[in-house]
Order: C-alpha cells, then structure tokens, then sequence
C-alpha cells in the first residue's frame, strides 16, 4: 500500500515534465538537429574523437593489451623513432615515391591529354582502355605483376627467355623494387590523371586554340603560351592528388609485393606506421608516426579541399 | 584543334603502347583464369583448351564465396548506410537556415581533412573493446560517415530551387515527406553517381579489412586474395579466377555506365 501511494504521487508529479519534454523535442526549430544527429555522432566517433585520442597515444607506451597499463612518456617516442634506421629509410623512401611520381604521374598525362583532346570524340576507346586500371583493386594488379614478375617462370622472365635474355629479379634488390612499384602506381592512376587534364581542357574554349593558329602559331607555341597556363589549376589539383596517393596508396602494392623489403627498400611512412602499430604492436611508436604523417597530410588536404571546391565549379 | 601530322604519329604510337601495356597484363591474368593446370606456364597469354576447372576448384577449395558474400553484404550495407546520412545531413543544411549551421558545417566539411588511415589505430581500439572484432559491423559501422558525400550533394543541392520546398510544404508534405517524394526523385543522377563511385571504392577497400579481419567469417574478397599468397597457394589457375571474380562487379558498372563512371571519377577527384 504504502509503495503504490508513493508511486502515484511521483508519477503525477513527472506527468508536467515528460509533457514538457516531449513539446521540447517536438519543437519545430530542433528538426536540423535530428537530420544532422547521425552524422555528427559518427563523425565525433570514427573521426575527431579518434584524432584526439592518436596525439595522446603518441605520447604513451603500449602494446595493444588490454591487461597491460598504458604508460605515459612524453615526447621520448619522437625522438626514438626519429633516430631510428626504419623511419630514416620510411621517410627518404616516401621522399622517392613524390619526386618520382611527379614526372610520371603528373606532367607525362598531360601530353596525352592534350594529344586526346585533339582527336575529339574518336579518342573515346583511348579513353576508356587507359582508364580501366582505375577500376581494379591495388590488390589484383599487385597479384597479377607479383606473377608476371616472378623470376621463375613469370611471363616476363619467358618473354625475354625468347630472346635468350634473362630478366632481373627486379623486387629482390631494394632500388628496383621501388622503381617496380613506383611504375605500378604509375600504371594504375595514370589513365585517371589522363582524364582528369583532359576535363580541364574541356573548359578551353578551342577558338583561342584558331585564332593562335591564324596568327601562325606551331604546336608547340599553342601548347606552352595556351594551353600550359590555361591547365594550371587542373594541374596543381592533379599534383596535390598525386602526392597524397603516393603516400598512402602504394601501401597496398608494398604489402602485398615486398611487405617493405627487401632491406627497407620499399617501406614509405605509412608502411612503418602500419607495422610498428599493428604488426609489432608498438601503439606509441605508431601513433607518434601516425602524428608526423598527420601534420605532412593536412597540409596538403588542405590545400586540396580549397581545390576541390574550385574544380567542382568548373564542372557546373 | 588538330596537331601537324608528325605529332599525331607520335600521339598514336605511344597511346597504343599504353593501352597494350593496359590490355597485356588483363589479358593474361583473364586468359590464365580459363587455362587448364598444364598451361598455366606456358607463355601464350590465352588458353588453347579453355576450361571453368579454375572457376571451380577457386570456389571448391577456398573460402571464396564466404569472401565474395562478405564483400557484396558489407559493400552493400555500407554504401546504402553512407548515402542515407549523406543524404540527411545534406538536406539539412540545404533547406533549413538554424543557429550552429555554419559550424556545423565546417565540422562535416573539416573532417574531409582527416584521412580515414590516420585514425585507425583508436578505432581500431575501440572496436576490440567493443567486440566488434572480426565481424560485419567492423567493416561498415567506422565507416558510415561519408563527408565527401554531403559535400558532393551540396553542390547539387546549391542548384536546387527553394520554392520547391515551399510548394511541398504548400501541399501539406512535412519535412520528411518532401525528403522521399520531391527531393530524391531530382537527386537521382547525382545519387546514382554516387552510389557508383562510394560502391567501386569500397569494393576495392583494402586496408581497413586488412586490420579488423581475420577469419573467413568476416573476410572480403581483397583481404582473401591476400590471404592466398600468405598460404602459399600455388594453383595460380584458380588465382587469376579470383582476380578476374574480383575485378568483375567494377568492370561491369564500367561496361554499362561508361560515360557516367568516367564523368563521376574525374568530378569526385577520388581514386581507387
């Protein structure tokens, strides 16, 4: 008896507060809030809350289990990694991987850009061929030129079996194996980048193109005092891209071909970072990699979102 | 424009080159799927007795189709999470003018910054504490934010005339009714677009599967291709029927959406 008088009292006095409650959440000016809900909890979740967390674990020791303390140790992990043979090799390696794709992957696209955008709409089967190893995984085209190189047996080795030549192993010396994968990368993005330019001139109105030509210009003048200028900001877009992919999506034929082998010949930043974090489960050593890959990525996100604003205009 | 005929020599040679060194390695990692075990070596890129045996040893001897299901339900799970809350997230800051909204904004727009790998080692924590570890809900639930798709929506929204909401409200359609009767419907190429593009990258994904898997039981195809070579698997028949399964859900949207596949990539600035 004396629980239920109590009870009812209480439920009655609630009564008001749930009504209250419920006008509150009814209220018409919070409906933004309830669509924008999901994604910032998700994004406070999976991204900013985790951005936070990988600065402080930087600064911790830990190996991933859960019944061993987390300690803290300042800075040191910085210094450690920056004096150790791996990062030195990491990072002059990332290094090669930009130098080389600039040329590669950024300035060779834009004479076949230009020479495709010549042809008009009979380029179209160009196009589409080069475009393809876009589509494909970096898994597959790792699979599928680890068998066409393998030294014994590959398709390479009897193609030049042929000729009574033998081709070198070229993934079990630390140079050419970077080489090796910087032409793969190369191999993959190049059609992307081709198509990327070949946007970019779209938005080059061809009577300038005439009008040079009336006034006796050659190829090569149309090119560099025309088009060259013209491409700029498709040019810089196609660079910041590039630079980004380098550093994070070779990671994928590096582990799959040499797994950073041989002697640290092909290890990038990003490689190291995997492997201290979740391979040797050194979590501080990954996460203060993590941090100095952060501050050398953001700097180009950056610049690429501001781009990326300014290229999707250009499309409307 | 036309360029003189010694240049378009030199345009056509090196663009063929291109695409054979496009077409050859294709070529012989489709032609070795269809060989018989005893020409797998031989150095003719094509069988000369084509047989499926690769297609069903591949299936037969591995875990393969557990791997094709586990990509096909994540991928499918995961875009049609990631266009939902696009979608949402999108619509409200198009049509509503709130207090926080540019903020907010900057919030979803700043997280584009943030690259997906530099976070992985706290999410990667988080989910081993929650269990999650080697299950479906690793692969899709750390990844249902799609900031790049809200942004991509935007734009198209920005094109979108505002009298078109009030004249929904006008017949009486509340928010969420406008949402699936007036808004979708003229969102279509730029959902279809989007669904192509967030479906191809997320098939291709490799990393993050790479962390959180390991069993069968949650693998995808990718980290399963991986797992061949770490197990020394040396029918590389049955490989390349793998490679060629694998690459087949991307190449065929390309075979029909051509020119929408091509257009949509070079917009988005995305890449696999």
């Amino acid at each position: 008896m004396t629980a239920v008088g109590t009870a009812t009292p209480s439920a009655g006095a609630y009564a008001p507060a749930l009504a209250r409650l419920r006008r509150t959440l009814g209220n018409r000016r919070l409906v933004p809030y309830y669509y924008l809900a999901p994604m910032v909890v998700l994004l406070g979740l999976f991204t900013y809350w985790p951005f936070v967390h990988t600065v402080y674990l930087s600064l911790t020791e830990w190996n991933l289990r859960p019944d061993t303390p987390l300690k803290f140790v300042g800075a040191a992990n910085f210094a450690e990694i920056t004096d150790n043979r791996l990062f030195q090799d990491a990072l002059r390696n990332t290094l090669i991987y930009i130098a080389g794709s600039i040329p590669l992957k950024v300035l060779l696209p834009i004479p076949i850009a230009v020479f495709l955008w010549s042809l008009g709409p009979r380029g179209q089967v160009y196009r589409s061929v080069i475009f393809l190893p876009t589509l494909l995984s970096f898994v597959v085209v790792s699979v599928v030129f680890l068998w066409l190189l393998n030294p014994i047996g590959g398709h390479a080795q009897q193609f030049f079996g042929l000729f009574g030549l033998s081709f070198p192993n070229v993934l079990g010396q630390p140079d050419s194996a970077l080489w090796t994968i910087l032409l793969i990368s190369t191999w993959k993005i190049i059609g992307f980048n081709t198509l990327l330019y070949i946007a970019g001139l779209a938005s080059i109105n061809r009577d300038y193109v005439e009008a040079m030509r009336i006034d006796g210009a050659g190829d090569w003048a149309v090119l560099r005092h025309l088009i060259w200028p013209l491409l700029t900001p498709t040019t810089f877009f196609v660079l910041i891209a590039t630079v980004i992919f380098s550093i994070q999506q070779v990671f994928t034929p590096i582990d799959i071909m040499t797994e950073g082998g041989p002697a640290n010949g092909t290890t990038n930043l990003f490689y190291m970072v995997y492997q201290y974090a979740f391979v040797v489960f050194n979590v501080g050593y990954g996460a203060a990699g993590t941090v100095m890959l952060f501050v050398l990525l953001l700097a180009i996100t950056l610049i690429k979102v501001r781009l990326l604003d300014r290229h999707v205009h250009y499309d409307q | 424009m036309r360029l003189s005929a010694p240049w378009r020599v030199v345009g056509h040679t090196l663009l063929l080159m291109l695409c054979l060194s496009v077409l050859v390695p294709m070529v012989i990692t489709v032609g070795t799927a269809f060989k018989p075990s005893n020409e797998v070596y031989s150095i003719l890129p094509w069988p000369t007795a084509p047989t499926l045996d690769n297609f069903v040893r591949i299936f037969a001897d591995t875990p393969f189709a557990i791997y094709a299901w586990n990509s096909i339900g994540t991928t499918g799970l995961r875009v049609a999470g990631q266009l939902l809350f696009a979608v949402l997230t999108a619509y409200a800051f198009a049509r509503w003018d709130f207090p926080g909204r540019e903020p907010l904004f900057m919030l979803v727009l700043g997280a584009m910054m943030i690259p997906h790998q530099l976070t992985m080692i706290p999410i990667y924590i988080l989910v081993a504490e929650l269990q999650w570890f080697d299950t479906w809900r690793a692969l899709i639930i750390p990844n249902l934010a799609m900031p790049f798709g809200v942004f991509l929506l935007r734009q198209h929204f920005r094109s979108f005339p505002k009298e078109i909401f009030d004249a929904a409200e006008i017949d009486g359609a509340g928010h969420w009714r406008a949402l699936w009767l007036v808004v979708l419907p003229n969102l279509r190429p730029a959902l279809a677009a989007l669904t192509i593009i967030l479906f191809i990258d997320t098939w291709n994904e490799y990393f993050w599967p790479l962390l959180v898997t390991d069993t069968p039981e949650s693998r995808t195809i990718q980290v399963g291709i991986r797992q061949f070579l770490e197990e020394d698997f040396d029918d590389y028949g049955a490989l390349m029927a793998g490679l060629t399964l694998a690459s087949l859900p991307a190449l065929a949207i390309f075979f029909f959406f051509q020119r929408q596949v091509m257009d949509t990539f070079v917009a988005s600035g995305i890449k696999g």
